[in-house]
């Protein structure tokens, strides 16, 4: 026996999962949609993603590297800083870049969408993760803040005007209804994309989009695994987006009492758009989301109306921005919705007798 | 009686057993060793006063010390021979207790008490308070108080599920002494005036499950692998589906849990007149060389039940007494077995957990596994802060029963238990 004995409060044994571990889960989730993108939008595409995951994982370490104090001393030991990088790196940044690339659009001028993602990847990284205290402090997803961030100040540019007005999505709750329902080739704006089907939306074949969006099919198994992997809950993703096609059908419905609710709208509002990789990837982010059961229960199904409100009004694509609100309104839900223990009773008569 | 499935609870989760690591060690008896050390602080309450003096002989089975109050318990020597030192020690687990020193003789001369046949009600509970009988299955609660519930109980249930990793002395104990459980369960259901008696043993125990359908008169519960199955209330609601409030007792209830090696005391306590100085205790872990469960009298150093079980087979990084959701680490060797100790566990550098914490992703796998519903990572949140009123308001603190699930599932390895502690001293120094 040595002196190598380490003492702590109970439990003493722990299970095996750890940060690193599910955010390496995540990364592995969004390879498929990756892959796609990779697939529909050629080596552009993957230029992009690189150099997404390469921006956030070096402003990360920059960060590490020149803030807190002795910066002097740093430099003189680099060596052993970034050693020490290395330990406490745990993939968080390389899950933002790679969600920021994915949810940025490519055009023709790729390489400006390369030095945009760089932008939004420094202020994702720098402005909203490590300002804030760094992985699990972070009060919006850094990765939709990031895209937001491109969206606002580069929107003049031709990538934006090309594809964020007339996102695949972007017309549903107009054009459909107008071109009637029963059409399924009428769900976009874009003229290009107007022979679009059904099964082109689930697996992504010529809708123009964003690189990790279209196919819904590589989204899917990304879900499938987080949800084997127990690193979301299942129900999440499924709760938003019944609740969010069920709202965009009432809407419609109203709208155009000839059409009304049509239940073919259904799957064109959840395949199309950035719902499902939300839905999948972004909203389910931990750190960001509520922590109770109940609370999640409200989020997902604030965020599924808010959605196919938005989008029924803006005729936009809305989900990131619905993100960064409901991101926002998490610390109000926590607050609130508190679960109840085991074995708790007389809850109403005890408030009753305080009044 | 063909067993019935338990009811599911809410939470919990089925963490690495590594029961076969001393499931199959039949229990054998750990020859006394020279020198015990007897606490007087074997259960929740005030420590007994010693009732003996340095140099006095004593013989197995003497009382040594008294119950101060209701909810204390007669200590005994667990060897014959004599008492060479009283005094206050401050042990490898952190607290400072007063310890009988006895040399042994090595004659094992018994003082036990008269065997009873045929006892009415209050005589088993006389007799229980006797024999110092505390509950075994960890807290240590005086099992005579428990005998006489504040309101009246229909059903005693027997805890079998012993559902803390490593731990086996329990399953040996089901396995070998089946009868002597059973014939002290009737006891304590006599004491109680009961008829209905459930056992329920978690279904990683088939054997014990088949042995237990064989007897007449009790009813088994066939409860679903899950931690903390064995805590008091999710017991309860497994095997009944009634549920204890909040602050409440079992009784409150209608119910009365006790622990099968309880009942085995009890058992030994009404038919031999034997005091409570011998337990079963699981030796295990990657760290020592054969794991065992033995017979231990209470008393015994940590150092000469490990060197008994062949010594250290690698360097350990824990040393749990206890099982290993729950238990205490010790700092060193230098404690001594009590009443209540069910295991002592080795544990390697692989197996025991010593990860620094990571920051908190509010992931919410503390609350998925919490069995009383809470909210861990608020309490740790608010705690860390130092605001313990907000610790305890938004954790729901008051009714952890700090089974460590929490802190098990905790992919970032926060010390949640350690802010629950701290902020239920917190609420205890306000009242």
């Amino acid at each position: 026996m040595d002196n190598s004995i380490v003492i702590s409060t109970p439990p003493h044994v722990k299970s095996k999962r750890t940060t690193r571990g599910i955010m390496l889960d995540v990364s592995i989730a969004l390879a498929p949609a990756a892959i796609a993108g990779c697939v529909f939008f050629g080596w552009q595409a993957l230029l992009i993603i690189l150099m997404s995951v390469f921006a956030c994982v070096a402003t990360e370490f920059i960060y590490f590297f020149i803030a807190n104090k002795g910066f002097a001393k740093k430099c003189a030991d680099a060596k052993s800083v970034c050693l020490r990088w290395c330990k406490q790196f745990d993939f968080t940044s390389v899950v933002t870049g790679l969600i920021l690339a994915l949810i940025l659009p490519t055009t023709d001028k790729w390489y400006q969408v390369l030095y945009e993602v760089i932008f939004g990847a420094v202020f994702a990284i720098a402005i909203v993760k490590m300002l804030f205290g760094g992985t699990g402090k972070n009060i919006v997803n850094p990765a939709a803040a990031g895209r937001i961030f491109v969206f606002l100040s580069f929107s003049v540019s031709t990538f934006v005007a090309a594809n964020f007005g007339a996102l695949q999505d972007g017309a549903i709750s107009g054009n459909v209804v107008a071109t009637g329902a029963t059409n399924l080739s009428g769900y976009l704006l874009n003229g290009k994309d107007s022979q679009l089907g059904l099964l082109d939306l689930f697996l992504g074949t010529g809708v123009h989009g964003c690189i990790g969006e279209t196919c819904a099919l590589a989204i899917l198994i990304g879900f499938v695994y987080l949800s084997v992997r127990n690193v979301i809950k299942w129900w999440q993703p499924i709760l938003y987006l019944v609740v969010m096609g069920f709202t965009a059908v009432l809407m419609s419905g109203f709208e155009m009492d000839k059409y009304a609710f049509d239940m073919a709208l259904f799957l064109p509002h959840i395949l199309s758009g950035g719902a499902l990789f939300g839905a999948v990837f972004m909203f389910t982010d931990y750190v960001t989301s509520p922590k109770g059961v109940w609370g999640q229960v409200v989020y997902y199904v604030a965020a599924a109306i808010l959605t196919a409100l938005l989008r029924h009004f803006t005729k936009m694509e809305v989900t990131s921005f619905i993100i960064l609100l409901m991101n926002l309104v998490t610390p109000l839900i926590d607050k609130y919705i508190i679960s109840k223990p085991f074995g708790y009773k007389k809850a109403k008569k005890q408030k009753k007798e305080g009044k | 009686m063909k067993a019935v499935n338990g009811k599911f609870f809410f939470g919990g989760l089925h963490p690495h057993d590594a029961k076969n690591l001393a499931k199959d060690a039949p229990l054998e008896v750990m020859p006394a060793p020279e020198v015990i050390a007897v606490s007087c602080s074997q259960s929740l309450g005030k420590p007994a006063i010693p009732a003996v003096e340095i140099g006095a002989a004593v013989k197995q089975g003497q009382v040594i010390a008294r119950a101060d109050g209701a909810i204390s318990s007669d200590v005994f020597a667990s060897v014959s021979g004599t008492v060479t030192e009283i005094k206050e020690e401050t042990g490898a687990n952190g607290t400072t207790e007063k310890y009988i020193f006895i040399k042994s003789d090595g004659k094992e001369e018994k003082a036990f008490l008269p065997p009873l046949t045929e006892p009415s009600a209050e005589e088993i509970v006389k007799r229980v308070r006797d024999c110092g009988i505390v509950g075994l299955g960890g807290a240590g609660f005086p099992t005579a108080v428990k005998l006489t519930p504040s309101s009246p109980v229909d059903t005693l249930i027997l805890n079998g599920a012993e559902c803390e990793p490593y731990l086996t002395c329990d399953h040996r104990l089901m396995l070998e002494r089946a009868e002597e459980v059973l014939r002290g369960a009737k006891y304590v259901a006599k004491a109680l005036g009961v008829d209905n008696i459930i056992i329920g043993i978690e279904k990683n125990k088939p054997d014990c499950i088949k042995l237990f359908e064989g007897f007449d008169g009790i009813k088994v519960v066939a409860l679903r692998k899950r931690y903390p199955m064995g805590g008091e209330k999710q017991l309860i609601y497994a095997a009944t589906g009634r549920k204890v409030g909040l602050g409440k007792l079992p009784a409150d209830a209608g119910v009365s849990v006790q622990n099968v090696a309880t009942c085995f005391a009890v058992c030994e306590a009404i038919e031999q007149g034997k005091p409570l100085y011998e337990k079963a205790v699981t030796v295990s872990g990657n760290a020592v060389n054969q794991p065992k469960n033995l017979w231990v009298k209470v008393g015994t150093p940590i150092k000469a039940i490990i060197e008994y079980c062949g010594g250290e087979k690698t360097n350990p990084k824990k040393v749990v007494q206890g099982g290993p959701m729950t238990g205490v680490a010790l700092a060193n060797y230098d404690a001594y077995t009590h009443k209540t100790t069910s295991g002592i566990l080795l544990m390697d550098a692989k197996e025991a957990a010593a990860d620094e914490p990571t920051p908190c992703l509010n992931c919410g796998k503390c609350a998925d596994v919490c069995p009383m519903r809470l909210m861990p990572m608020n309490t740790a949140f608010y705690a860390s802060a130092g605001d313990f009123e907000a610790a305890a308001k938004y954790g729901s603190t008051a009714a952890c029963i700090e089974c460590g699930a929490c802190e098990y599932i905790c992919p970032a390895k926060r010390p949640l238990i350690q802010a629950i502690r701290k902020t239920k001293a917190y609420l205890r120094n306000k009242k």
